[in-house]
């Protein structure tokens, strides 16, 4: 048995940026994340299907889909693979990323359809239709997702309702990470699984070879630059998308905010605002113990310093710190903003995400401080640019951590560079002693299994088994002959008698023949009566006779002797046997010859 | 060329001509990228980048490209220099190279360097161990397939053996090489017969050209060899060509083959069923073979035959959508379609009770039989089976006849057989029924067939128990939320089908009774507590009414309902999506409650603004945009169907609803509400006779000035004009183009374009020196807002005469270009990408991706 493992990435390459795997394990085919690749505006930022499709149909070639998180670069196709692409079955995912995705989906449709030319992409109805037809799950519920085929969530940490995922056929089972986290951050917990021995693990690898410094350091960091500039009154533009690290950054704000008693404003200028921290505290058992526990007195996501923003506020005097959308600063907001503040020194800029080549957030982020706009404009960029990244990876360590405890048979890694992944590979091969794969989007790994199949055996054949031998003893495996019927993937052991009759069968008889040519000028029936001499003297043990009609048997063996049509001296014995004598024809054949 | 399209022609050539900037960056870019030490540039960026290169050598052949800039052969000669390139950058010089050598002279040029040979010849990568990488291999097959439209690159590909490394390709363990090598194959092979070949191809005389000589040999070779793997690249590589090249000589090359292509489908010594149905299928669509008589069509039947009914399938499916094929292929090929439904039919009724779909003499059950009463194969079958039914069914013209009144008796019994209403006692039915009890996936697929079967006329006898089936999937509580929406696009189409009936025979009390038992069973799954099943009832709640409005029957089976009520309720419903479905369902429920002149509640003037005082309160109150757009749409379609003049006064409406919209967050809401304002002017304008049709220019000066005054002053008070030019300056530039869109229009009703010069004299009045305030203020775009409107500097947009003055004013066109410009309009362009490439030189510290 195998299962095999196909990584439909963007070209051929360990590139990251959109996740979609196909897993194939015991005949079912589950697609592992449907992402797209934000740096294209064409067909090249979804994965092309056509490499499925060639298999016939995909609702009927796919038992299901996975979705691991709601991150674009795992869930951002996933309309147009539905509604567009034509994948009409299930697609699960968990009870937040649910209710999040389609917040995040919408997010970017809107900012991609603000950009000209910009066409074969999803529409609003088409999000609500996919997401109508996604299936939630709770963490640890073992889901059904057909008679055979069953998955279940584990917690995955990163971001609010990310989720692990094992997919298990039989005795078969392989664990997909999607991004996970193995340390405890602000709002969330640590990854988890319990030690499922899967034949697989399918491990992310963003940060192979780091180890990365503690968030904390980060937070502190983000922290101190917003105080400074609004301590000297400057203003504070981050741009965010609309959910995800957006609350994250609020919690951190508007904690510090209250310690430090500070009084400058805190805005958020989307609209969505309240549907995100509504989600937040809908999904309260989803975060970590610590907000968990403060939830009973105060709701962390109830905010009392961050305020939702006015287009006027921009233009007001003195310090304040705006979240604004959309995350790249391209479009909208968050560059009308941008524009307005960049020529002042004292402002201040933090990208907390990747930006896409040729947005404003790109080219500043490069260290761009003249930039051309609409219109042959030059905004001078004077103000101040930083990036913060705050994305929850688990790093090398976190990664053998997860395959401590997850102890899997196989280890493959995915999402992320070539170089990182060898070292990690190595490391992997050399501690767990487990086989370690890398490969490369387009390309197929077939890992052979090798399951026990549980077989049902008839209690007759075991009666006729047990009285001709001992009782049977766990101690001492015993060979046991019987026909398989494999019948709706069951698998049973039965008498050959019953299995001819359950399957309504008619017994048939093979029978082999040989000619042995012997050189004797005599009589055939002379000839029979010689052989049978022979073989009477030399087999003792068998039943030799000599029937009327001129033939000679042994046991089941038939043989009659004529002459050679053409040479009269040459007498032609014809053996005949059944395949169930065995090697009384070896025997037979050896004393013929001699 | 169209004039059309040498005008996209032009202006792509504008947008990526080299640019004296770009010719400047170029060179500092190619050092940058062939640095060993700099950090690798975004593969998105080296992509984009190749895009860029692709357009220029394309228009333009000649060798100045390589010759203006040098620095492009050097940056191929100096990563081939390098000891260890990494992979990324010498694929990218792979690909580079293949683009530049698409012309001739530029391939010459790049020769003379010998750079080609060291690229892709055998002592380049080829050779290396950079190999390995599937990105450098990868391209190499794009190199190559790019530089592939002239003869010496052929020869250059097939003197130097670069041929049989793409056989080798075929197999590469990475599906995306080995798919590539595969369609390279075929365009060489089509290319060489084309360029090359001297005389036509016949089958007497088959001369090939060297290349395709090469190529045919080695498929030759390959069908004849032992190896499976070399079999089914083979077979690929065939589908490809066929499915491609319809030239003439696809035939001579197939009749070299056929022979061993049939020995593939009789003895079956390779498992490749799936993929010689595929080669027929694009060979039967080649107008090559769809004429040839006799042997290939055997072919086809034999193929339709021998195969098992899943593998069969498609090829069927593709045969039946043919206006021309064989009457015999075509009737095997409905049979293989048919079969399964056939056998339901048989399985689920006595012998004598029905008559299958099929005659018996070209039915084979047998085969099907099993693959049913196998758990494994029977949904998969069924699935297949339906699916490539619904997709002949939705052709407009079918080109063979189905049997729509059994095939309807068939999808039904399969409902059945899903839900548990049917047992049957036939052992084969009672195997089938168990298998596909509650089984989603062909409950799907079912109710996708069923709902287009609605468009085909000659299944009328059955709608009594087809409406039974429907009713007991909206009822049961088992049916799953997916399955409900199926269901309850089935039913809308058959409710349809079903009044156009009774019309035609006065059977309304079955009708009746049918719409009774739907909204009953409507009103519990508007109070579902799983959202999509609100979502999905209130959708359909809504294509009903959009298509049932006119009847009678429906308007009393429906306002005697609950439905109406309940309906309104879900405006306060938790899920955004639900409420904003509510808004849509209500809106159109008005057109046949409040709207309607013979409604039976029309009196009700209380409900009727409470309604509309709901709706105004979510477009101004709700936190979510998906029911704030639900309601500017539903109050447009309002407008337009003339139905608001019935609330209050058309001009107060329209002037509520824009001062709500313009400070919403959601720009498609506020383009929503410049939608209705451009319905709001083009209605005012007919009314006033100033233009028959919304937006026709007039072609004299203003019919009236004492309309147009009129006019002027009614959008004035309707805040129109505010709300327009403010719009122009929206931070998200749909609204600004759509704003524009509307005053360019509005314009031309006041002034004809001959006029327009003259007025653009505005002195120094106080009005002049507002619409030089609103020019600058334009010119600053999406920077500009808080229009002060009363202060001096500011323009009065209540003001009928300065507004006259503002749009004669005002270069809207100009204003129009520069907003078509877009936000993408600096990030496409090719020096921002050069720029951007240069700036990341020298930082050392990657940005970790922290991809949303």
């Amino acid at each position: 048995s195998y299962l095999s493992v196909f990584c439909l990435g963007p070209g051929a390459g360990q590139d990251v940026g959109r996740s979609c795997i196909l897993v194939s394990i015991a005949g079912k085919n589950v697609m592992l994340d449907c992402g797209m690749h934000m740096g294209y505006n064409d067909d090249r930022r979804f994965p092309d299907f056509s490499y499925i499709t060639q298999n016939g149909r995909l609702t009927d070639f796919l038992d299901c889909v996975i979705i691991s998180h709601f991150h674009l670069d795992h869930c951002g196709a996933l309309p147009y693979f539905s509604e567009m692409v034509g994948y009409d079955g299930p697609i699960y995912m968990t009870h937040p990323t649910k209710a999040i995705c389609p917040i995040l989906l919408e997010d970017y449709r809107k900012i991609t359809v603000d950009k000209k030319g910009e066409t074969n992409f999803f529409t609003s109805q088409m999000i609500k239709d996919c997401m109508k037809k996604v299936v939630a799950v709770h963490l640890h519920q073992t889901v059904q997702v057909d008679e055979e085929l069953e998955i279940k969530a584990y917690y995955a940490g990163h971001v609010l309702g990310a989720a692990m995922f094992q997919i298990k056929v039989g005795c078969e089972s392989v664990v997909y990470t999607g991004d996970y986290n193995m340390t405890p951050d602000r709002h969330l917990g640590a990854a988890w699984i319990d030690k499922c021995r899967p034949d697989l693990l399918i491990s992310e690898s963003t940060y192979a070879t780091t180890i990365r410094d503690s968030k904390r350091c980060r937070e502190r960091d983000f922290l101190k630059k917003v105080h400074e500039t609004v301590e000297r009154g400057g203003k504070v533009l981050i741009p965010v998308f609309a959910l995800g690290r957006a609350q994250e950054l609020c919690i951190l704000l508007e904690t510090f905010w209250e310690r430090m008693n500070l009084k400058a404003p805190i805005y958020f200028s989307t609209g969505l605002t309240e549907k995100a921290n509504h989600y937040y505290k809908l999904f309260i058992t989803w975060t970590n113990q610590k907000i968990r526990k403060t939830f009973v007195q105060r709701n962390m996501f109830e905010f009392k310093h961050i305020k939702a923003f006015d287009r006027a506020f921009a233009d007001n005097p003195g310090p304040m710190v705006v979240f604004a959308t959309p995350g790249m600063l391209h479009a909208g907001q968050s560059l009308q903003i941008f524009r307005k503040w960049a020529g002042n020194e004292k402002n201040m800029v933090i990208m907390p995400g990747y930006c896409v080549q040729g947005t404003v957030g790109h080219k500043i982020l490069s260290g761009q401080r003249k930039l051309e706009m609409e219109g042959r404009q030059i905004l001078e960029v004077k103000m101040q640019v930083e990036y913060m990244s705050f994305s929850a990876h688990a790093d090398a360590k976190g990664i053998m951590q997860l395959i401590r405890q997850a102890e899997p048979r196989n280890v493959l890694l995915v999402h992320g560079e070539a170089k990182k992944m060898e070292f990690l590979k190595q490391k992997i091969e050399q501690e767990f002693h487990v086989n370690c794969y890398m490969p490369a989007n387009g390309e197929t790994t077939t890992i052979f299994t090798n399951p026990s199949i549980p077989v049902d055996i008839s209690l007759g054949l075991l009666k006729r088994e047990t009285a001709i031998g001992l009782l049977p003893d766990v101690k001492k495996p015993k060979l046991m002959h019987g026909t398989l019927i494999m019948k709706d993937n069951s698998f049973r052991l039965v008498s050959p008698e019953q299995a001819l009759k359950e399957l309504g069968l008619a017994e048939h008889q093979l029978r082999f023949t040989c000619r042995v040519h012997i050189q004797d000028p005599r009589k055939e029936h002379e000839t029979v009566l010689r052989v049978y001499n022979h073989l009477k003297g030399v087999l003792k043990d068998y039943s030799v006779q000599h029937l009327p009609d001129g033939s000679i048997t042994v046991e089941s063996i038939l043989i009659q002797a004529t002459a050679h049509s053409e040479d009269q001296g040459t007498k032609v014995l014809l053996v005949s046997w059944t395949y169930q004598v065995g090697i009384l024809e070896n025997i037979l054949f050896k004393h013929l010859c001699s | 060329m169209s004039v059309q399209l040498s005008w996209f022609v032009a202006r792509a050539r504008r947008r990526f001509a080299m640019s004296r900037e770009c010719s400047l960056l170029l060179p500092r870019v190619c050092a940058a990228l062939a640095d060993p030490r700099q950090p690798g540039s975004d593969d998105t960026c080296l992509e984009k980048l190749l895009d860029w290169f692709r357009h220029l050598a394309a228009f333009d052949p000649t060798e100045k490209l390589v010759q203006d800039n040098p620095c492009l052969t050097e940056f191929i000669t100096s990563v081939l220099a390098l000891p260890e390139p990494s992979p990324s950058i010498l694929s990218f010089t792979l690909r580079l190279a293949g683009i530049l050598a698409a012309s001739e002279n530029r391939f010459q040029h790049l020769q003379q360097e010998k750079l080609l040979v060291r690229l892709f010849g055998r002592d380049g990568p080829l050779n290396s161990a950079m190999w390995e990488d599937a990105s450098v291999r990868s391209g190499w097959v794009e190199g190559v397939h790019s530089m592939m439209h002239h003869q010496p690159a052929l020869h250059f590909l097939c003197n130097g053996g670069g041929i049989d490394v793409i056989f080798t390709l075929q197999g590469d363990p990475s599906l995306f090489v080995a798919s590539a090598a595969s369609q390279l194959l075929v365009h060489v092979l089509t290319f060489s017969v084309e360029a090359e070949a001297t005389k036509p191809l016949s089958t007497k005389d088959c001369d090939w050209p060297a290349s395709a000589q090469m190529i045919i040999k080695h498929i030759e070779d390959s069908l004849q060899s032992s190896s499976a793997s070399h079999i089914k690249q083979s077979l690929k590589l065939l589908t490809s060509l066929f499915g491609s090249c319809h030239a003439t000589w696809t035939e001579v090359l197939w009749l070299g083959i056929a022979k061993q292509i049939e020995s593939f489908l009789t003895e079956e010594t390779v498992q490749a069923q799936h993929m010689l149905a595929n080669l027929l299928l694009n060979m039967a669509w080649s107008p090559v073979f769809c004429d040839t008589e006799g042997s290939f069509w055997a072919l086809v039947t034999s193929a339709l035959e021998r195969l098992t009914p899943v593998q069969a399938g498609p090829l069927a499916v593709g045969i039946l959508r043919l206006y021309k094929c064989p009457q015999d292929v075509r009737i095997q090929a409905l049979t293989v379609l048919l079969q399964p439904m056939d056998c339901i039919l048989r399985a689920a009724s006595q012998p004598l009770e029905y008559t299958g779909l099929l005659d018996e003499s070209v039915s084979d059950p047998i085969t099907v039989e099993s693959l049913l009463s196998s758990k494994s194969s029977c949904a998969s079958l069924l699935c297949q089976t339906l699916a490539h039914l619904e997709e002949l069914l939705s052709l407009i013209r079918l080109p063979v006849d189905l049997p729509y009144t059994s095939l309807l008796r068939s999808l039904i019994t399969i409902l059945q057989f899903c839900n548990g209403f049917l047992s049957p006692a036939s052992p084969l039915g009672s195997t089938i029924s168990r298998i596909l009890i509650n089984c989603f996936r062909v409950q799907r697929s079912a109710l996708d067939v069923l709902a287009a079967l609605s468009e085909r006329k000659g299944c009328d006898t059955l709608i009594g128990s087809l409406f039974d089936v429907l009713l007991a999937y909206l009822e049961s509580p088992n049916t799953s939320p997916t399955v409900l929406k199926k269901t309850f696009q089935a039913t809308s189409k058959w409710l349809v089908r079903l009044q156009e009936l009774s019309c035609s025979n006065s059977q309304w009390q079955q009708t009746e009774k049918i719409l009774e038992d739907v909204f009953l069973v409507l009103q519990k799954r508007l109070c579902s507590p799983c959202w999509e099943v609100r979502d999905s009832s209130l959708e359909f709640l809504t294509v009903l009414i959009k298509c049932l409005r006119d009847q009678d029957e429906f308007r009393q089976s429906l306002l005697s309902s609950e439905v109406p009520r309940l309906t309104e309720n879900l405006l306060e419903d938790p899920e955004s999506y639900v409420r904003a479905s509510a808004v849509t369902a209500v809106g159109h429920l008005a057109f046949i409650t409040y709207f309607a002149p013979e409604s039976p509640v029309i009196g009700n003037q209380c409900n009727k603004e409470n309604t509309v005082a709901k709706l105004q309160e979510i477009l101004s109150t709700d936190s979510e945009g998906f029911p704030r757009r639900a309601v500017i749409s539903i109050f447009t379609k309002w407008l337009r169907q003339g139905c608001t003049g019935q609330l209050e006064d058309t001009e107060q409406f329209v002037s509520r609803v824009i001062q709500t919209v313009e400070h919403d967050l959601d720009w498609e809401v506020r383009r929503g509400g410049l939608e209705l304002v451009e319905v709001f002017c083009s209605q005012t304008v007919c009314q006033l006779g100033l233009s028959e049709c919304p937006y026709a220019p007039v072609s004299s000066a203003v019919s009236s000035s004492i309309h147009q005054n009129e006019l002027l002053q009614i959008f004035c008070r309707a805040k129109v004009f505010s709300f327009l030019f403010r719009s122009l300056c929206d931070c998200d530039k749909p609204v600004g183009q759509r704003a524009c869109d509307i005053l360019l229009g509005l314009r031309d009703n006041f002034y004809p374009v001959s006029t327009l010069k003259d007025s653009q004299g505005t002195g120094d009045s106080p009005a002049g020196r507002g619409i030089a305030w609103l020019q600058r203020t334009l010119g600053q775009g999406s920077l500009a807002q808080n229009f002060p409107t009363d202060d001096g500097n500011g323009v009065d947009f209540q003001d009928p005469e300065s507004m006259m003055i503002v749009l004669g004013t005002i270069d809207l066109e100009e204003l129009h270009d520069e907003l078509n410009k877009s936000s993408d309009h600096m990030e496409k362009s090719p020096q921002s990408l050069l720029q951007d490439i240069l700036a990341t030189v020298g930082t050392t510290e990657e940005n970790e991706a922290d991809c949303y």
